[in-house]
C-alpha cells in the first residue's frame, strides 16, 4: 500500500516534471524563438537600437523643455546662468569619462554601468520637478506634458538598461538607488525665483546629462558593430 | 516662515548682483550680442569659443580698447575646468598669438564639463571673465562637403523642374560612430538675389528641392548643427544649379505616330488585296471539288431531271461532237480498243422503238434516231463542252476523229445514282447519230461475267463492228483493219458506214466508257446486233448483257431486233479472249488474229469486279486473270 502509493507519488512527478522545469525557469526569456512561454524575447542589438532611440528622444525632448522653461520663466540676463548652472549639477560627483579619448579607455562593462548610473539619479528628480512646477501659476501645458514625458521615458530607459546589462554583461539585476535624494528633502518652500533658478538649473543639467546617456549608448553600439574604428 | 524670509531675500539680492555682474560686455560672447557701444571703454574680451568636432575647442580673444594690450602676451588666458570643487585655474595649454586664440587639443578638452575663461593681464586679475561654458554647447560643425545635385523631373508643363541635392557630412565630426549627431540646413536662392530660401532640418545627406524654374540659375549652399543644439556651422560652398530648356520629345512622338499609322495602312493594303484577290484566294485555299461530269456535257444536264437535253447532247445534238479526250488519253495503250459507235439510223420505227426501249431500259442510251438530227456534223455530234469550250462542230481528221466512242474501261461499283436514273428515264432522245453509246449497267449485277475489253471480231457492212469475246476470229475486212489499227484511238465514223455490216455470230463484248472520263466507266456486255445490211448504218447494239435474270429478260424480249448469235446464256461459258494479236494481214486486207489463248472460265468473274479495286478505265489481261478465281 505504501508502495503503491509512492510508486503513484514518483509516477505523477516524472509526467510533471518538465511544467517544474518551466516554472522554475527565469520570467526573462533567453533568446528561444518560438517559445510558447508569455514574454516576447528580443535580440540584444534590436535591445540597444531601442535604448539608443529611447536616450536621443529623452534628450530631444528635454532641450525643448529647458527651452521653454527659458523663454517662459527665465528673465533674460539670467540666460546666461545655463553655465553657471553646470558647477551645482547632482550628478557632478559621478565618476564620469568626458571625453573621447576617456572613453576609449573604459570597457563596454563601465560605459554601460556609467549610464544607467545617470539614468538612476535622474530619475528621482524629475518626478521632484513635476511637483514643483505644478506650483508653478501659468505654467504651459506644453512644457508640463513634455516633463511628464521625460520622466515617465526616463523610467523605461533604465529597464532597457537593466536588460541590456544583463544581457551583455550577464550581471543580475541592480536596485535603484536613491541616495542622492538630500537635495530635494527639505520643508522649505523656496521663493519664485529661487525655485525658478533651480527648476532651471536641474532641467539644464539634464539635458547635459542626457546627451551624455545618448553619446555613451552610440558609441556602445558603434563597439558592438565595428570594434576597431569606434572610441 | 519667519526665519526663511530673510535668507530667501538674501539669497535673491545675491542672486541679482551676480547677474549684474554677469551683465558686461564681457560676457557678450555668449549671448551673441553686439557691443559695439562706446559707452564704456571695452575690456579685453573672448570674442568666441568654438568647438568643431566636439574633441578640442578655441577660443579667441580681442583687447577691446585697450590697445596697449594687444601685443602678444600682453593678456594671459585662463581657463577653469569645474570637473571637482577643488579645480584651480591654468594657463592656455597652447597660443596661436597670430591670432589672439588660445587652442585646446583633445587632452585639454572635456565634454559636459563647464569651463569658465579668463583673461589676466600683468598685474590685473579684475580682467577676469567669466565666460563659463560647456563643450557641447558651443560645437559648430564644419560645413558640408562634397555638394552635387541631380535633375530629378521635370513638370509636363516644362516650367518647372525638381532637383535632388546630395552632400557627405564634415570630415572633423565623427558622424559615423556616433559621437556626433548631425541635422543639416539646406538653403538656396536665385542668382543675384538676397534672400535665402531655407528647407526644413533634417538628419540626412541628401534632400530634394522641388519646384525651381527652368532656365533661371540657382545658388544652393548647406550648414549644419549638432541635432537640438543652437549654434550652427559655417555654410558650405555654394553650388549652382541651371536648368535651361530641354528638347522635348517630340522626336519620340512623330517615332510612334509613324509606327502606328504604317501597322495601319499595312493593314488596310492587306485587306484590299484580300478583298479584290478573294476568288483567287478562295481558289487557291479552296479549290473546287471536280462534280462529275462528263467532258463537253454541261454538268448541269448531269442532274436530276435534265436527262432530256443530255440525251439530246450525247445523240449529236447540238454543234459537235464529244471532244476525242478519250484517245489522247489512252494513245499509249495499245490493248485499249475504242470503239466508236454511230448513230444509227432509225431502220424501223418498231426497231428504233424497240432499239431505243432496250437501249434507254438496259443501256440508258438515247433515241438511236440518227438521221433525224444530222447537223451538220456528220461525224460527230459536238456539244457545248464547258471544258473544253468547243462548242462548234468540227471535222477533225478521220483517225482523230473525236466523235463518240466506247471506251473499254472497267470500273467496277460506280453506278451513279444519277446515270441508272437517267439512263432509265432516257426514252426519247433526239440525236441523229448517236456518238455516244453508253451502256448503263442497270446494276452492278451486270458487270458480271463480262470482258473488260472486246476486239473487233467483224465489221459489218453497215459501218457497225462486230465485237467478238474472243473466241472466234473473224477476219475483218479493212475498216476492221483499220480498226484494228486505230486501237488506241476510235473508229471514226466514215470508215463505219462504208463498211458493211457482217455477220456476227458471236456475240461481243462491248465495254462502254464514259468518255468524259471523269471518273465512271461502266462496263457492260453488250451484244452488238448484227444489223442487217440493209441498215446501212452505224449501229449501236449496245444493251448490257444481262447477267441476272432481268436484264435477260429484257433482252429475250426485244430479240426481234438482235441478233443473238447465241443464247445469252450460253455466252456466258463459252470462254472468252480478251483481245488476240494480229498475226498477218491476208489479202483481204483483213486481219488474222492468232487464236484466243485458253482462258479459264470466269465463271467467278461477276463477283470480282465489283471487289477489287480497278484502274480507271482499262484493266491489263493480268488483272483480269486475278479476277477469275
Amino acid at each position: 500500500m505504501h508502495t503503491m502509493a509512492v510508486i503513484q507519488r514518483s509516477v505523477w512527478a516524472l509526467l510533471l516534471w518538465p511544467s517544474l522545469l518551466t516554472v522554475s525557469m527565469p520570467l526573462d526569456c533567453k533568446e528561444e524563438q518560438g517559445s510558447l512561454s508569455g514574454c516576447t524575447s528580443i535580440s540584444q542589438e534590436k535591445l540597444l537600437d531601442r535604448v539608443i532611440h529611447h536616450a536621443e528622444l529623452i534628450y530631444r525632448v528635454s532641450e525643448e523643455s529647458c527651452s521653454l522653461f527659458e523663454e517662459m520663466f527665465l528673465p533674460f540676463p539670467l540666460q546666461l546662468q545655463s553655465s553657471q548652472a553646470g558647477y551645482a549639477c547632482i550628478t557632478k560627483a559621478l565618476p564620469m569619462p568626458s571625453s573621447k579619448s576617456e572613453i576609449q579607455q573604459i570597457s563596454d562593462k563601465w560605459l554601460l554601468h556609467s549610464v544607467l548610473m545617470l539614468v538612476q539619479s535622474w530619475i528621482e528628480p524629475l518626478v521632484y520637478l513635476q511637483t514643483t512646477m505644478d506650483r508653478y501659476d501659468h505654467a504651459p501645458d506644453m512644457l508640463l506634458n513634455k516633463t511628464k514625458w521625460v520622466s515617465d521615458k526616463l523610467i523605461s530607459l533604465e529597464q532597457g538598461v537593466v536588460v541590456l546589462i544583463k544581457k551583455m554583461l550577464d550581471e543580475g539585476m541592480l536596485a535603484t538607488t536613491y541616495s542622492e535624494q538630500g537635495l530635494f528633502q527639505s520643508d522649505v518652500q523656496p521663493e519664485m525665483l529661487e525655485s525658478v533658478m533651480r527648476d532651471y538649473t536641474l532641467l539644464s543639467c539634464f539635458k547635459k546629462d542626457a546627451h551624455k546617456m545618448e553619446t555613451f549608448l552610440k558609441l556602445l553600439k558603434c563597439r558592438q558593430t565595428d570594434k576597431y574604428n569606434c572610441p | 516662515m519667519a526665519d526663511s524670509s530673510p535668507s530667501a531675500n538674501l539669497l535673491l539680492l545675491l542672486l541679482i548682483s551676480s547677474l549684474y555682474w554677469l551683465f558686461t560686455p564681457g560676457s557678450a560672447f555668449l549671448i551673441d550680442r553686439d557691443h559695439n557701444t562706446s559707452s564704456a571703454p571695452l575690456e579685453p574680451h573672448f570674442t568666441e569659443c568654438i568647438s568643431r568636432e566636439q574633441e578640442t575647442f578655441r577660443c579667441w580673444w580681442s583687447p577691446g580698447s585697450y590697445h596697449n594690450l594687444s601685443s602678444p602676451g600682453a593678456l594671459r588666458v585662463f581657463y577653469l575646468k569645474k570637473d571637482s570643487p577643488t579645480s584651480e585655474w591654468k594657463e592656455c595649454p597652447e597660443y596661436i598669438h597670430s591670432n589672439r586664440e588660445c587652442f585646446f587639443d583633445v587632452n585639454h578638452t572635456s565634454v559636459w564639463i563647464p569651463y569658465c575663461m579668463q583673461l589676466r593681464g600683468e598685474n590685473v586679475t579684475y580682467f577676469n571673465e567669466d565666460d563659463c561654458f560647456t563643450v557641447e554647447n558651443i560645437v559648430r560643425p564644419d560645413p558640408p562637403v562634397s555638394l552635387s545635385w541631380t535633375l530629378l523631373n521635370i513638370s509636363p508643363s516644362g516650367l518647372s523642374y525638381d532637383v535632388m541635392v546630395n552632400w557627405e557630412p564634415p570630415p572633423s565630426a565623427d558622424v559615423d560612430a556616433g559621437w556626433m549627431r548631425i541635422e543639416y540646413e539646406i538653403q538656396y536662392r536665385e542668382r543675384n538675389t538676397t534672400n535665402w530660401e531655407a528647407l526644413e532640418m533634417q538628419p540626412h545627406t541628401q534632400q530634394t528641392i522641388y519646384g525651381l524654374h527652368i532656365g533661371k540659375d540657382y545658388e544652393v549652399h548647406i550648414r549644419c548643427r549638432m541635432v537640438a543644439f543652437t549654434k550652427f556651422g559655417e555654410f558650405s560652398d555654394s553650388i549652382f544649379i541651371e536648368v535651361t530648356e530641354i528638347p522635348t520629345k517630340e522626336s519620340t512622338i512623330p517615332f510612334t505616330l509613324v509606327l502606328v499609322l504604317g501597322i495601319v495602312g499595312i493593314l488596310i493594303l492587306i485587306m484590299l488585296i484580300v478583298i479584290t484577290q478573294q476568288h483567287r484566294l478562295m481558289m487557291v485555299l479552296l479549290p473546287p471539288v471536280p462534280a462529275p461530269k462528263i467532258k463537253g456535257i454541261d454538268s448541269e444536264l448531269l442532274k436530276k431531271g435534265k436527262l432530256d437535253e443530255l440525251n439530246f447532247i450525247l445523240t449529236g445534238g447540238g454543234m459537235g461532237g464529244l471532244p476525242t479526250y478519250a484517245p489522247d488519253f489512252y494513245q499509249d495503250e495499245p490493248w485499249v480498243e475504242f470503239i466508236e459507235v454511230d448513230g444509227e439510223d432509225g431502220d424501223s420505227g418498231e426497231r428504233e422503238d424497240n432499239r431505243a426501249s432496250d437501249t434507254q431500259r438496259l443501256l440508258g442510251l438515247p433515241h438511236p434516231v440518227s438521221h433525224h438530227m444530222n447537223m451538220g456534223c456528220s461525224n460527230a455530234i459536238s456539244f457545248p463542252d464547258d471544258d473544253s469550250g468547243r462548242a462548234s462542230c468540227y471535222n477533225p481528221d478521220l483517225p482523230e476523229q473525236d466523235t463518240l466512242m466506247l471506251m473499254a474501261t472497267l470500273l467496277p461499283g460506280q453506278p451513279e445514282e444519277e446515270e441508272a436514273s437517267f439512263d432509265v428515264e432516257e426514252r426519247a432522245p433526239a440525236s441523229s447519230e448517236r456518238s455516244l453509246v453508253q451502256a448503263q449497267t442497270g446494276g452492278p449485277q451486270t458487270w458480271v461475267n463480262t470482258d473488260f475489253y472486246a476486239q473487233v471480231s467483224n465489221v459489218m457492212p453497215s459501218g457497225g463492228v462486230v465485237l467478238s469475246p474472243g473466241q472466234q476470229l473473224r477476219i475483218q475486212e479493212s475498216t476492221s483493219a483499220t480498226e484494228e489499227e486505230t486501237q488506241k484511238g476510235k473508229e471514226d465514223e466514215d470508215s463505219k458506214e462504208t463498211e458493211e455490216q457482217k455477220q456476227k455470230e458471236l456475240q461481243f463484248q462491248l465495254l462502254v466508257v464514259d468518255p468524259e472520263g471523269s471518273g465512271y466507266t461502266t462496263e457492260s456486255n453488250v451484244r452488238q446486233i448484227s444489223t442487217p445490211p440493209s441498215s446501212g448504218e452505224g449501229y449501236q447494239t449496245i444493251h448490257p448483257q444481262p447477267v441476272e435474270t432481268k436484264p435477260a429478260a429484257t433482252m429475250e424480249d426485244n430479240q426481234s431486233p438482235y441478233i443473238l448469235p447465241d443464247s445469252p446464256q450460253s455466252q456466258f461459258f463459252s470462254p472468252v479472249a480478251d483481245y488476240t494479236v494480229v498475226q498477218e494481214l491476208d489479202s483481204h486486207h483483213s486481219l488474222l488474229l492468232n487464236p484466243p489463248p485458253n482462258q479459264s472460265p470466269p465463271p467467278c468473274l461477276p463477283q470480282h469486279p465489283l471487289k477489287a479495286p480497278m484502274p480507271v478505265g482499262y484493266i491489263t489481261p493480268d488483272l483480269l486473270g486475278n479476277l477469275s478465281p
